[in-house]
């Protein structure tokens, strides 16, 4: 059941009109949230639904444990507690992603040591979701040995956190405190949170359908077939993919925020227009920012505390263990590892001229446009992103190279254009951006619309939303880009 | 060293380093009051005022202060 679906449409009206029917009993209501958000996982994947029941229960104990050996005063046993469960967390990740690619990396390694090993490849089956649940199951452990949190008493409220449907698959992932903080009050009926909501699913389903899925089309064409075509069609379709990803997971974070708005919950931020940074350090913090300051919290800093005493180069090598996590995150394959290292070696110019020191501010003119200098920045700073998600998007590094050296080979060519597809997406796109621009320096801007059509402003906005998703979507039920993760 | 002592000293650092003449700090600051103190940031305060009171913090302390009170109150324990 994908969420931009008929399916989850009537499961989300069901649901909605349920969980606001019980809205004056809080308890009843969290309950049957959970119930909710199991039913919606067991579609999806029924198999795994007991795992993940089994590693809620886990954790939740864990952090029991944590709480009461700090307590105590046994540090000792917070800190062994604490490393078992990064241990699972990690170990489950690594089993059900990694098992098979550590294993045939280390035969391929020994093997230029004239060592033959043999490796048969398992068939695991990945639990859908689990690069997200297990991070907030993780934070949840390590908050507590922080001293960030207090223990969830009610497994149940801490099985709503884990298990909240909007974000399971895919994200945001949301952090213990602020979450578990608003299954703690009650959600009431709020008109203009739910109208705001729709609203905010509606412009995650156009990115989605109108953009992500209409550049798919191109993109695929182009980079799936990159032996047939010229290097100006392979470079023009690689300068498009990062626009198709925003849409992607951009849209899609939209849906899950605005479903989670429509359930009376704030859900983490996970993109704020991110082809509007001027750098790379300002890429990533507008970029996944969920993923990114979880990282931050609990691998970059870690590593930056550890290593304090040797100043800029320790920061350097705490951001690229930070960058290659980000890679791998992604999944079992050297193409999320050279991703990964690319992004961290991009930050060291950053840290040795100082500007990664210094938060980045955008200068503006005096009509509030930024000044040619950062539109430059701007324009460079895609196109270093773009190089990195050319890697990111191939199967395999030898297909990298093969695109690589078709791009250094095929000059002749023409451009291959599919005007329709082009001119649907170049219209949306178009929106995007305006949207985009506006949000970052013109925030107090809104379209002048004609008088008596200001008490309408939200009826219009959403009736024109759903016209352009009619007018440009494409309707066959795209598999998000991020479920694979 | 009095209570007192260590917060004077604690934001002469921190005026040092964060290149902030007209900081003032109280127990109840955080990171969010301040712009310049950032996570980055925070790593460099770290080194100098381990350096300053010749002390070292472990990372579960560094990473469980929510303001400046509580940086306070580890460096004390610590003298």
């Amino acid at each position: 059941m994908v969420v931009n679906s008929l399916p989850f449409l009537w499961f989300f009206i069901a649901v909605l009109v349920i969980y606001y029917l019980c809205q004056q009993r809080r308890e009843i209501q969290n309950g049957f949230l959970l119930v909710c958000s199991y039913w919606f996982y067991t579609q999806i994947d029924w198999r795994m639904a007991g795992l993940l029941a089994i590693l809620t229960i886990i954790f939740w104990l864990l952090g029991y444990a944590v709480e009461k050996s700090i307590a105590l005063k046994k540090e000792r046993a917070a800190s062994l507690y604490t490393n078992i469960s990064v241990t699972i967390g990690i170990g489950a990740l690594f089993y059900f992603k990694y098992l098979n690619f550590f294993a045939e990396s280390f035969v391929a390694a020994t093997s230029l040591f004239g060592i033959h090993l043999s490796w048969a490849a398992v068939q695991i089956l990945v639990p859908v979701g689990l690069s997200f649940f297990s991070f907030k199951l993780m934070s949840y452990v390590l908050d507590i040995y922080h001293g960030k949190i207090v223990h969830e008493r009610n497994l149940f409220d801490f099985a709503n956190f884990i298990a909240f449907f909007p974000t399971i698959l895919s994200g945001p992932i949301d952090r213990p405190k602020p979450f578990l903080k608003q299954l703690k009050q009650s959600r009431l009926f709020k008109s203009d949170s739910l109208m705001e909501g729709f609203r905010r699913v509606l412009w995650g389903m156009f990115m989605k359908m109108c953009i992500a899925d209409r550049l798919d089309i191109y993109i695929s064409a182009i980079l799936g077939n990159y032996s047939h075509h010229s290097a100006i069609s392979i470079v023009f379709a690689a300068l498009l993919y990062p626009l198709q990803m925003y849409a992607d997971f951009g849209g899609y974070s939209e849906m899950a925020i605005g479903i989670g708005q429509m359930l009376g919950f704030k859900v983490a931020e996970n993109f704020r227009r991110p082809f509007l940074s001027i750098n790379i350090a300002d890429y990533w913090r507008r970029w996944h920012m969920s993923l990114t300051s979880w990282l931050t919290d609990y691998v970059f800093m870690p590593c930056n505390i550890r290593f304090r005493e040797w100043g800029v180069n320790g920061t350097i090598l705490a951001i690229m263990i930070n960058m290659i996590f980000v890679g791998l995150w992604h999944g079992a394959n050297w193409t999320f590892f050279v991703f990964g290292l690319y992004h961290g070696l991009l930050f060291i110019p950053l840290m040795l001229s100082g500007q990664f020191f210094k938060k980045s501010k955008v200068k503006t003119n005096q009509n509030g446009w930024p000044t040619s200098r950062f539109v430059m920045q701007m324009i460079g700073t895609y196109l270093l992103v773009t190089i990195g998600q050319f890697i990111f998007r191939a199967n395999s590094m030898s297909e990298v190279w093969g695109m690589v050296g078709q791009v250094f080979s095929n000059w002749q060519g023409n451009i291959f254009l599919d005007f329709a597809t082009m001119a649907n997406a170049g219209i949306c796109i178009a929106a995007l951006i305006y949207v985009d621009i506006q949000e970052e320096w013109f925030p107090n801007y809104k379209l002048r619309m004609p008088r008596w059509s200001e008490p309408w402003r939200w009826e219009l906005t959403v009736a024109l939303e759903i016209l352009a998703i009619v007018l440009f979507g494409v309707f066959d039920s795209n598999q998000f880009i991020y479920f694979q993760f | 060293m009095e209570r007192n002592d260590i917060l004077a000293r604690v934001e002469e650092i921190f005026r040092d380093e964060l290149e902030l003449d007209e900081l003032k700090l109280t127990d109840e600051t955080t990171a969010d009051d301040v712009e310049e103190w950032d996570s980055l940031s925070h790593i460099q305060l770290v080194v100098a005022l381990e350096k300053d009171f010749g002390i070292k913090f472990s990372s579960r302390e560094i990473l469980s202060w929510d303001n400046v009170g509580d940086l306070v109150d580890c460096i004390q324990k610590k003298l």
